[in-house]
């Protein structure tokens, strides 16, 4: 730790000019909310350094926070990869960033409930009816369901980045089972236990107040006549890829964490078997999938589910958050209308921006992408976890050619976006022993009940660790690193 | 609590003490008899065909001669060997993950860091310099997940389904133990008086029980077959005895069961007979058939925990 290893750890950082640096500015000065930060990790030597990461690894592993990976003979453990360099928020564009959520949200809400009542917003023709009918998570069983408070997106996970412009744009909603909060509190934790010092310097908001916010919005929208709900998350099991997430969802608010095969319902009634008896369950945080949630009403070889829940539900009987369909409401064709959404149910402007959209099924659209596919991302309108894009300028001429027909194929099926520019962030690459910029994102996590809501200050930023890579989700190779938001005066 | 979980829960308590006494009998056996007083007792044949029995895979060709750090190897760190410490600690972890809600953090990430410890013990240094080392950790660690689950859980019925299990399978090690011991004593006999009461083997066996230094304060002589089969089986003060378990037990199902008295035939019922016969049976009225007091016993531990399972955490 001498003088001589001052800044050590980012002398060789390579700054890419065309891209927004989050701790850089063009002239390659560091930008002030990051000066102490950087000061106090160039103390570090590089070896320190090395010792510090092993030490964050090492807490993942005591922390159980771990993944399979199978190999030929044995099944080996994994972290996912956490970088110890954190990202920092400052105040106003947090503000920003919260109350752009919560508007957000809270439109999706009002209009997940006008497409499964009234569909005011297709009979005014703001959203094309063949949207809805073409889509796949438009559940018909939902229709005319009154969920208990109104509300059907409790969870939701907004995906946001900061293009080479430096704002802020929305990049997906997730508001059907989003993940990754868990991640949020373990980085924390992480980066407390290898570097506690730094804390002293920068006054961050807590993160741990997630679980007993989350309680507090199932117990807001538990089913009529009932006063002391009693609230369970549901999993579909040990060997799911989130289960960390639900065990730790369910002990940090202190309730039971339930597999299909606990429930059963009774009368149209929720019970879950304890050690005496049949006991009532008002509030189900939903992990399992719409289609696997009951077989008697959707897949009917799951048995991930509970037969009969959906009927208790469509009694309300029972709350389920995330309602059943919401994927209605997230997938990457409903997204390009959200500005429209959010003005047709508020009367407001958007807050934070949607990126540009082409939608594949208008003929406009769809000509325009045939012709720039080498200028745009195209997507799959109902996948998650980053599969099926295509980033045009990383294409071969064959494949160009493919995606062309794919999309000329099922044109409902895909949208397309210019290709964003990420942000990007100093990172820990291992192989190289050194610091090097990677494109981030943010996953925000928004919490709506009856009445109430809250946005966990901070949220998951993802980084794509490989050079130059734009996908950030793990089932792509991709790490995190904890987020401050920082409170206004530090 | 779900009955799956108090199922969990179960089985990590019994998993857990079972590493510990696998781990302890192991190590003592294989120590003590270095320098033990007459050749059978240190004979590595003789001590690995007693772990060997005493884990419940005994070899039953007399003849076949054994290789010392194969059979370590097994017990230890073989992942295909069903009962190698490895996949006891395997089994802890896996029970604990179905029940991972329901436990504290400081409790499961003590049971990570003695998962991870197990798996990730080099096999070539075990078997060639590693025993003890590795044997007084697993012991050491297990210490540490019984004060864990003792201090940072509620003592409501997630700790008393967990000590159900702890305290089943201890009276059940303690009771294999002494077979193992009582067997190796009718052949490692004594010089002297009575052979297989004063043999070695009865100071190895209180040891194994982490029970011998108490033991000498209780009678201060040297233990023989009678006095280590009180201490063992009948003192209720010796937190290793048949009977201190059994005590644990009762208080336990009291938990559990709160007011109502136990109907017949329940898990209280029985747990609490075979109690009350302990209270009043003298070491004398067991000296008489040894061999068919030890399978006896055994007989009933496993009847109490199979009632266990049906009336708890059948689903």
């Amino acid at each position: 730790m001498s003088d001589h290893n001052q800044n050590a750890l980012f002398s060789s950082y390579n700054r890419k000019p065309n891209l927004f640096d989050e701790v850089f500015d063009d002239n390659g000065t560091v930008k002030a909310i990051y000066e102490k930060l950087i000061t106090l990790f160039g103390q570090h030597a590089l070896d320190d350094y090395v010792h510090l990461n092993n030490k964050a690894k090492a807490s993942f592993f005591n922390q159980g926070i771990t993944f399979q990976v199978y190999g030929d003979k044995t099944a080996q453990e994994k972290i996912f990869p956490f970088d110890l360099f954190p990202r920092i928020i400052d105040t106003a564009d947090w503000e920003k960033i919260e109350s752009g959520v919560i508007q957000r949200n809270r439109a999706l809400n009002l209009f997940l409930w006008d497409i499964y009542h009234e569909k005011k917003i297709i009979k005014d023709q703001i959203v094309p009816l063949s949207l809805l009918s073409s889509s796949v998570n438009y559940l018909h069983q939902m229709h005319e369901v009154d969920p208990p408070g109104g509300i059907y997106n409790h969870i939701s996970g907004t995906d946001i980045i900061k293009h080479s412009d430096g704002k802020y744009y929305v990049l997906e909603d997730n508001i059907r089972c989003p993940s990754g909060v868990s991640y949020v509190v373990c980085n924390r934790t992480a980066l407390k236990r290898a570097l506690f010092g730094v804390f002293n310097h920068y006054e961050a908001h807590a993160v741990t107040n997630y679980a007993e916010n989350l309680l507090q919005i199932l117990e807001s929208v538990k089913p009529h006549g009932v006063d002391n709900p009693n609230c369970v998350v549901i999993t579909p099991g040990m060997y799911n890829s989130a289960y960390y997430e639900h065990s730790y969802l369910a002990k940090a608010m202190g309730v039971e964490l339930v597999e299909g095969r606990d429930l059963f319902v009774e009368n149209d009634f929720v019970y879950m078997k304890t050690i005496k008896g049949p006991e009532r369950v008002d509030v189900i945080y939903r992990r399992v999938d719409d289609l696997f949630m009951d077989p008697l009403e959707f897949k009917p070889d799951s048995s991930l589910g509970v037969p009969g829940l959906f009927a208790a539900y469509r009694k309300g009987n029972v709350c389920l958050a995330n309602a059943p369909g919401t994927g209605a409401a997230d997938d990457k064709a409903i997204y390009t209308y959200v500005p429209d959404i959010i003005k047709y149910y508020l009367g407001e402007e958007p807050i934070l921006n949607n990126v540009k959209t082409y939608r594949c099924d208008r003929p406009d659209d769809l000509k325009y992408v045939l012709e720039n596919v080498d200028k745009l991302v195209v997507k799959p309108v109902d996948e998650a976890g980053g599969y099926g894009i295509s980033i045009g300028n990383r294409l071969t001429k064959e494949e160009i050619k493919a995606v062309q027909n794919q999309v000329k194929e099922s044109p409902r099926k895909y949208v397309a976006q210019p290709i964003l520019s990420l942000s990007v962030h100093p990172t820990y690459i291992d192989e190289n022993q050194s610091f090097e910029p990677r494109h981030i994102d943010l996953r925000t996590f928004t919490l709506l009940g009856k009445d109430t809501e809250f946005v966990l200050k901070g949220g998951l930023t993802r980084v794509a660790l490989k050079a130059g890579n734009l996908i950030v989700n793990s089932s792509q190779g991709g790490g995190s690193k904890d987020t401050w938001v920082v409170k206004k005066d530090s | 609590m779900l009955a799956r979980v108090a199922n969990n829960l179960f089985w990590m308590g019994r998993y857990l003490e079972r590493s510990e006494h696998v781990a302890r009998y192991t190590n003592v056996n294989y120590f003590s008899s270095l320098d033990a007083p007459n050749a059978i007792s240190q004979s590595r044949q003789f001590v690995l065909r007693s772990l060997l029995f005493m884990i419940g895979a005994p070899e039953q060709d007399a003849q076949k001669p054994l290789h010392e750090e194969e059979i370590i190897y097994n017990i230890g760190l073989n992942p295909e060997y069903d009962h190698a410490i490895l996949n006891n600690v395997k089994a802890i972890r896996e029970n604990a993950n179905g029940a991972r809600d329901l436990i504290s953090t400081e409790l499961y990430e003590s049971i990570n860091r003695f998962y991870h410890y197990v798996l990730n013990y080099d096999p070539n240094y075990f078997v060639k310099r590693g025993l003890y080392d590795f044997t007084i950790g697993v012991t050491q660690r297990t210490a540490i997940l019984r004060g864990k689950i003792r201090g940072t859980l509620l003592h409501d019925e997630i700790y008393s389904i967990i000590m159900m299990g702890v305290n089943i399978e201890r009276a059940t090690q303690i009771i294999r133990m002494i077979n193992a011991k009582y067997q190796d004593a009718l052949m490692a006999k004594g010089s002297y008086g009575d052979k297989v009461g004063n043999s070695f083997e009865w100071t190895t066996l209180l040891k194994c029980a982490e029970s011998y230094d108490m033991m000498r304060r209780s009678y201060r002589k040297t233990p023989t077959l009678l006095s280590a089969l009180e201490f063992l089986v009948l003192n209720g003060d010796c937190p290793r005895s048949v009977m201190n378990s059994l005590n644990q037990v009762c208080n336990h199902m009291h938990i559990l069961h709160l007011d109502h008295p136990p109907d017949k035939g329940s898990t209280s019922f029985l747990a609490g007979k075979l109690r009350a016969e302990f209270q009043y049976l003298r070491v004398e009225d067991i000296e008489q058939d040894i061999n068919g007091f030890i399978q006896k016993v055994l007989e009933r531990l496993y009847q109490i925990s199979n009632k266990m399972e049906e009336e708890f955490f059948l689903y």
